[in-house]
C-alpha cells in the first residue's frame, strides 16, 4: 500500500455494480434501498457490447430507453442482502451484476457501524 | 458519488420479493393519464416483449377482451376498402404454414385454405360474447373513486393521508356491501397496516404457490385496468404534490384485491365454451359433404379462433396499405431548397398536419417540414397561481420550468386576460361549492335557474355565440407566453440551452439553415366543449396540451440575437429570417399566429400574404375533412362549440404510417391524413444520431398512438372507452360508464366508428418507412433495444428505402421467417 493509504484510513467494503434496462431502474432502486444500502451512483445511457449485440447509449428525447448502471458500496452484509434481492429481479428481467472487494474512506457513508 | 448515509433499516427479503412481484405485476397495465392531459398508450404495453400475435392472444385472456375485430366488421371493411379474397387468401396460406399445408385436400377440390376462406368470408360469425360481470371489481372501483377524488365530491374521504389501503380498510367497516361477506369482520380485524405485508398475507391465505404469485397478482391488476393505470400514473409520472394528496401504490390496490378475494372466494374468469363442433357442421354444410368426411383438416379449420381469422384480415389490410403506399412513394430525394421559398412552415408530425401541409403548399411557394410537436423542448410551464403544465412527451422528464408571463407590448391585455381567467375559475368554483352544499343546493338552483336556462338555450341553439361570449369572459390567453428568462422559481433557459434547442431543429429535420424570410413554427390543438376527451385531440408530444406555447418558445429562441450570434459558428441563419409561432386548430382548420406585433415592419407584406394563404388552406382542408365526418364545412366550427357534439373531429383515426424522409419525397402523394411525417435528411446525419432520436422518441410515441387506436377499435368495451353518451367524468381524473366502475381506458366509440357501426379506423400496425442508407438504419436498430423489440416482435413494421439505389427492404420479424412477403429482408445484404 502507498503512503496515501496509511494516512487515508481505508476500510474494506464491497462494491456492487448492476447494469439494467432504463425501464427497470425502479426495481433496482427498491432492492438497494430495502437492503439498507445508504446510497448509490446511477450512470444513465451506458453504451457497450453485450451478448445481444451493441447497445447505443445516448438518446435525446427518451428517459425510458437504453441501459442504466448502478454503483453502490456497503458492508458485506448489506451487499449480500442487495444481491439476494437483485437475484429476484434478474429472475424476471435482463441485466448483469458485478460484486467486488474495495477499500473506501469515510466508511460511515456506506452503512458501516 | 454515493450519497451520505440516510438509509432506512434493511427490510426482510420476503417483503422485498413481494414488493418486486407487485412492481412486475403493475406492468400489466400502462399508466393512465388524467383527463387534463390525456396521453395515448398501448394497453398491451406490458406484453411488448412478446410477438404481436401472441400478445393479442395473451392480452385477450388477461383483460377478458377480444383478440381481434369481429369477423363481421372485417367483412364490412374488406367490402368498403376493396380488400380482395385473393389478398386475404395469400395471407391465409402463410398463416397455415405455407402451400403444402394450406392446399391439403379434405375432399374433391376442397382444401384447408378453402375452409378457412369460407370461415373468413361466408359462414356466420360467432356471436359477440357477453361482457363478464365482476362485482368485486365494481366494489373496489367504488372505493378507488372515493379515495382518488380530485375535488369533485363535496366531502373528501377521511384518512386519505394514510394511503389507499389504510383509508379503505377503515371505511370498509361501514360498507354494507363488504360486510355482507360472512368473514368480513374477522378479515378486517386481522389487517396489517403495511399493504405489502397484507399482500404477502393475502397470497398465503389464498394458498397461492410461489410460482403462481406473479401470475395471480398480474391478473388482479388487469381486472381493474383503469384504476390500476391511474395508480401507475401517480407513482411514475405525477408531481409530488399530487401524489401526496392521495398516496397510493399498486401494493395498496393489490392488498385490497386480495382482501376481497379472501372475503368472497376466488373469482377466476370462466373460459369461453368451444364452438368447434358447430363450426365443423357449418363448414361441411357449406361445402356439401358429411362432417365425418372432413377428418383432422376440417377440425383444424374449425378450431381456428376468430382472433386468428381476424389477424389474417388484419395482415392482409396492412400489406395492401403498405404495397400501395410504397408504390406511390417515388418522390425526389433532392435537397429541399431550390430558390428561397416565400415562407417555410414547420408542423407537428401528427397525421392531421399532412393534409393541411398539402393544402398550404398548394397556395404558393411554401415549404413545409415535420418535427415533433413539442419542438424538442423538454419544458413545463407555470401559469400564475396554478400547477405547472408539462409540455413534453411523457418519455422525458421536464428539464426546464418556464413562467407564463405577459408578452412584451401586450402587458395591459395580459392583465385583462389574467383577470378574466381568475373570474372564470372563481365563478366555477363558487358555483360548484354552492351546488353541492347542503344549505345552498336548492337556493342556488332557484337563484341561477333563469341564467342556466338562458345558457342552455344559447349553448344548444347558438353555440357559436356561446363560443364568442366564453372567449370574452375568460380570455384567449394569447397575451401570456412562456418566458425564456429565469423568473422566481422558474429556471428559464440559458443562452447555451437555447442554442442547443435551436440547433436541434436543423439537425433532426435536416432543414437547411438557408431559411426563408418567414419561418412559421406551427403547434396544434383541438377545440371541443363538454368533452372529457378533449385533450385527446390536442398534441400528444405536448403531453395532451396545445402545442402553441412550445412553438412560441422556439420562435423566441430563434429570434434571440444571442442565439443567432452563436449559430454563426456552424452555420448562420439569414439576417432577414424571422420566426413566427402559430397554432393549427385541427377542429376548425383555423391557424392562429402569435406575437406578430413583434414582427419587423419589413416582414409585414410577407405575413399578410401568408395569412391569406393560411385562410385558403384552412378552407380547403375543412372541405376535405367535412366530407369525412360527414357535415358541411361551415358546421365544423359549430361542432367545435356545441356541447352536444360527440364527434367534433376524427382526431388521429386512420393513422397507419410513420415516414422519415425529406418532404420532397412525399410531397406529390396524397397520404390521406394517415401518416406521421418526420422530416429527415440522411446526408446531414452521418453518425445516425438524428435517426436514432427520431425512431426512439417520436416513432415510439406514434406507436403508442397507433396501438391505442388499434386496440380501442378491436375491443372498444375493454380496450376503449365505450359509448360517449353514457360516460360521466369522475373525480376530475377520468371517465366511468354510467354511475361508477372502472376508469375508462382508450378512446370512445364515436372517435373510431361511424354511426352505422362500421369502423372508421382500420386496426393495423404502424408502418415505418425510412429513406436512408440500409446499413445506417440497420446499425441504429441493432443498437437500440427498444427498436429491436418493436420491429422483431412485429409491433411496428419497418421498411427502409435506400436513397441511392431505390432498393426497398423490410425488417423481418422473428415470427415471419419463411413467409412470401415480396420485400427482401433488411438483414439479407
Amino acid at each position: 500500500m502507498s503512503d496515501v493509504t496509511d494516512t487515508l484510513q481505508l476500510h474494506a467494503m464491497r462494491k456492487l455494480e448492476a447494469v439494467v434496462h432504463a425501464e427497470d431502474r425502479s426495481l433496482v432502486e427498491n432492492a438497494l434501498r430495502d437492503a439498507g444500502l445508504s446510497g448509490w451512483s446511477m450512470i444513465r445511457d451506458v453504451a457497450g457490447m453485450g451478448h445481444t449485440g451493441f447497445h447505443q447509449g445516448r438518446t435525446v428525447f427518451s428517459d425510458e430507453t437504453g441501459l442504466v448502471m448502478f454503483v453502490g458500496v456497503g458492508t458485506a452484509a448489506i451487499v449480500a442482502r442487495a444481491t439476494d434481492s437483485l437475484a429476484g429481479v434478474f429472475e424476471h428481467r435482463p441485466g448483469v451484476l458485478f460484486v467486488s472487494q474495495v477499500e473506501v474512506m469515510r466508511s460511515n457513508y456506506f452503512g458501516a457501524a | 458519488m454515493p450519497t451520505a448515509n440516510t438509509s432506512r433499516p434493511a427490510l426482510s427479503v420476503s417483503r422485498t420479493r413481494t414488493e418486486l412481484l407487485v412492481a412486475l405485476a403493475a406492468r400489466a397495465v400502462p399508466p393512465l393519464w388524467p383527463l387534463d392531459g390525456a396521453i395515448a398508450v398501448n394497453p398491451l404495453a406490458g406484453l411488448e416483449e412478446q410477438p404481436f400475435a401472441d400478445a393479442l392472444r395473451d392480452g385477450a385472456l388477461l383483460f377478458d377482451a377480444r383478440a381481434n375485430l369481429p369477423l363481421s366488421l372485417w367483412r364490412r371493411l374488406a367490402s368498403r376498402d376493396g380488400l380482395t379474397r385473393a389478398e386475404v387468401r395469400g395471407v391465409a396460406i402463410e398463416r397455415l404454414g405455407g402451400p403444402t399445408d394450406a392446399f391439403e385436400l379434405l375432399g374433391p377440390d376442397i382444401s384447408l385454405v378453402d375452409c378457412v376462406l369460407a370461415r373468413l368470408f361466408d359462414l356466420p360469425a360467432d356471436a359477440e360474447p357477453a361482457l363478464r360481470k365482476d362485482p368485486n371489481a365494481a366494489l373496489l372501483a367504488k372505493w378507488c373513486g372515493a379515495f382518488f377524488d380530485g375535488g369533485q365530491a363535496a366531502t373528501a374521504m377521511p384518512g386519505r393521508s394514510s394511503g389507499l389501503w389504510q383509508a379503505a380498510t377503515a371505511l370498509l367497516r361501514h360498507d354494507d356491501e363488504f360486510r355482507a361477506f360472512s368473514e368480513a369482520d374477522r378479515l378486517l380485524s386481522d389487517c396489517p397496516t403495511d399493504p405489502v405485508v397484507a399482500v404477502e398475507n393475502g397470497l398465503a391465505a389464498l394458498h397461492v404457490s410461489p410460482d403462481d404469485r406473479l401470475a395471480v397478482l398480474t391478473r388482479l391488476v388487469a381486472r381493474l385496468p383503469g384504476w390500476a393505470g391511474h395508480i401507475r400514473w401517480r407513482t411514475d409520472h405525477a408531481d409530488p404534490g399530487v401524489r401526496q394528496q392521495a398516496p397510493a401504490t399498486m401494493a395498496d390496490l393489490l392488498a385490497l384485491w386480495l382482501l376481497l378475494e379472501q372475503a368472497s372466494g376466488r373469482d377466476e374468469p370462466v373460459a369461453d365454451v368451444e364452438l368447434q363442433l358447430s363450426t365443423e357442421m357449418a363448414l361441411a354444410n357449406h361445402f356439401g359433404f358429411p362432417p365425418g368426411d372432413g377428418g383432422p383438416l376440417l377440425a383444424r379449420a374449425a378450431a381456428m379462433a376468430e382472433a386468428e381469422l381476424g389477424l389474417i384480415f388484419q395482415i392482409a389490410a396492412e400489406r395492401r396499405y403498405r404495397d400501395r403506399l410504397l408504390a406511390e412513394l417515388t418522390g425526389s430525394d433532392a435537397q429541399a431548397t431550390r430558390t428561397r421559398p416565400d415562407a417555410q412552415l414547420v408542423f407537428c408530425i401528427d397525421v392531421r398536419s399532412e393534409p393541411f401541409r398539402r393544402a398550404i403548399e398548394a397556395e404558393g411557394d411554401y415549404e413545409t417540414a415535420g418535427y415533433a410537436g413539442f419542438f424538442g423542448l423538454p419544458i413545463a410551464i407555470h401559469p400564475p397561481g396554478a400547477a405547472r403544465i408539462r409540455q413534453l412527451p411523457v418519455l422525458v422528464a421536464p428539464q426546464h420550468n418556464l413562467a407564463l408571463q405577459p408578452v412584451a407590448g401586450r402587458e395591459e391585455q395580459a392583465r385583462e386576460e389574467l383577470a378574466g381567467q381568475r373570474r372564470a375559475t372563481t365563478a366555477a368554483d363558487l358555483f360548484g361549492r354552492l351546488k353541492s352544499g347542503s344549505a345552498t343546493e336548492f337556493t342556488i338552483a332557484e337563484a341561477t335557474g333563469p341564467l342556466g336556462a338562458a345558457l342552455m338555450v344559447l349553448n344548444t341553439l347558438f353555440p357559436l355565440v356561446a363560443r364568442r361570449l366564453a372567449a370574452r369572459w375568460s380570455g384567449t390567453g394569447s397575451a401570456l407566453a412562456p418566458s425564456l428568462a429565469a423568473t422566481g422559481a422558474c429556471s428559464g433557459l440559458t443562452v447555451a440551452e437555447r442554442v442547443g434547442y435551436a440547433r436541434a431543429l436543423f439537425t433532426l429535420t435536416g432543414l437547411s439553415r438557408a431559411t426563408a424570410r418567414l419561418v412559421v413554427l406551427t403547434g396544434h390543438r383541438g377545440e371541443t366543449v363538454n368533452n372529457p376527451y378533449g385533450t385527446a385531440l390536442d398534441c400528444g408530444a405536448c403531453a395532451g396540451h396545445a402545442g402553441g406555447p412550445n412553438a412560441r418558445v422556439l420562435a423566441a429562441i430563434l429570434n434571440d440575437p444571442d442565439v443567432r450570434a452563436a449559430l454563426e459558428e456552424d452555420g448562420a441563419l439569414p439576417l432577414d429570417s424571422w420566426f413566427v409561432a402559430a397554432e393549427h386548430n385541427t377542429t376548425t382548420d383555423e391557424v392562429a399566429l402569435f406575437d406578430t406585433h413583434l414582427l419587423p415592419a419589413s416582414h409585414r407584406p410577407d405575413l399578410a400574404k401568408l395569412e391569406v394563404a393560411l385562410v385558403r388552406a384552412g378552407d380547403a382542408n375543412r372541405r376535405r375533412r367535412a366530407a369525412t365526418l360527414p357535415r358541411s364545412p361551415d358546421d365544423c366550427a359549430t361542432g367545435a362549440a356545441h356541447w352536444g357534439e360527440v364527434r367534433p373531429e376524427w382526431g388521429l383515426t386512420g393513422n397507419a404510417a410513420f415516414i422519415v424522409a425529406p418532404r420532397t419525397f412525399t410531397r406529390e402523394v396524397d397520404l390521406d391524413g394517415r401518416s406521421f411525417l418526420h422530416s429527415y435528411d440522411w446526408r446531414t446525419d452521418d453518425g445516425g444520431e438524428a435517426l436514432a432520436t427520431i425512431l426512439t422518441a417520436p416513432m415510439v410515441v406514434a406507436q403508442w398512438i397507433n396501438c391505442q387506436y388499434l386496440f380501442s377499435t378491436i375491443d372498444n368495451r375493454r380496450y376503449g372507452a365505450g359509448d360517449k353518451t353514457v360516460q360521466n367524468p369522475t373525480g376530475r381524473l377520468g371517465v366511468v360508464r354510467g354511475n361508477g366502475g372502472d376508469l375508462c381506458v382508450g378512446l370512445p366509440y364515436q372517435s373510431l366508428f361511424h354511426d352505422d357501426g362500421t369502423p372508421a379506423h382500420v386496426p393495423q400496425r404502424l408502418l415505418t418507412a425510412v429513406l436512408a442508407p440500409l446499413a445506417r438504419v440497420r446499425a441504429v436498430v441493432e443498437s437500440q433495444e427498444v427498436l429491436r423489440r418493436l420491429f422483431d416482435n412485429g409491433w411496428v413494421q419497418l421498411v427502409v428505402i435506400d436513397p441511392t439505389t431505390g432498393e426497398r427492404r423490410r425488417w423481418q420479424t422473428d415470427a415471419d421467417a419463411g413467409d412470401r412477403d415480396p420485400y427482401a429482408n433488411l438483414e439479407e445484404r
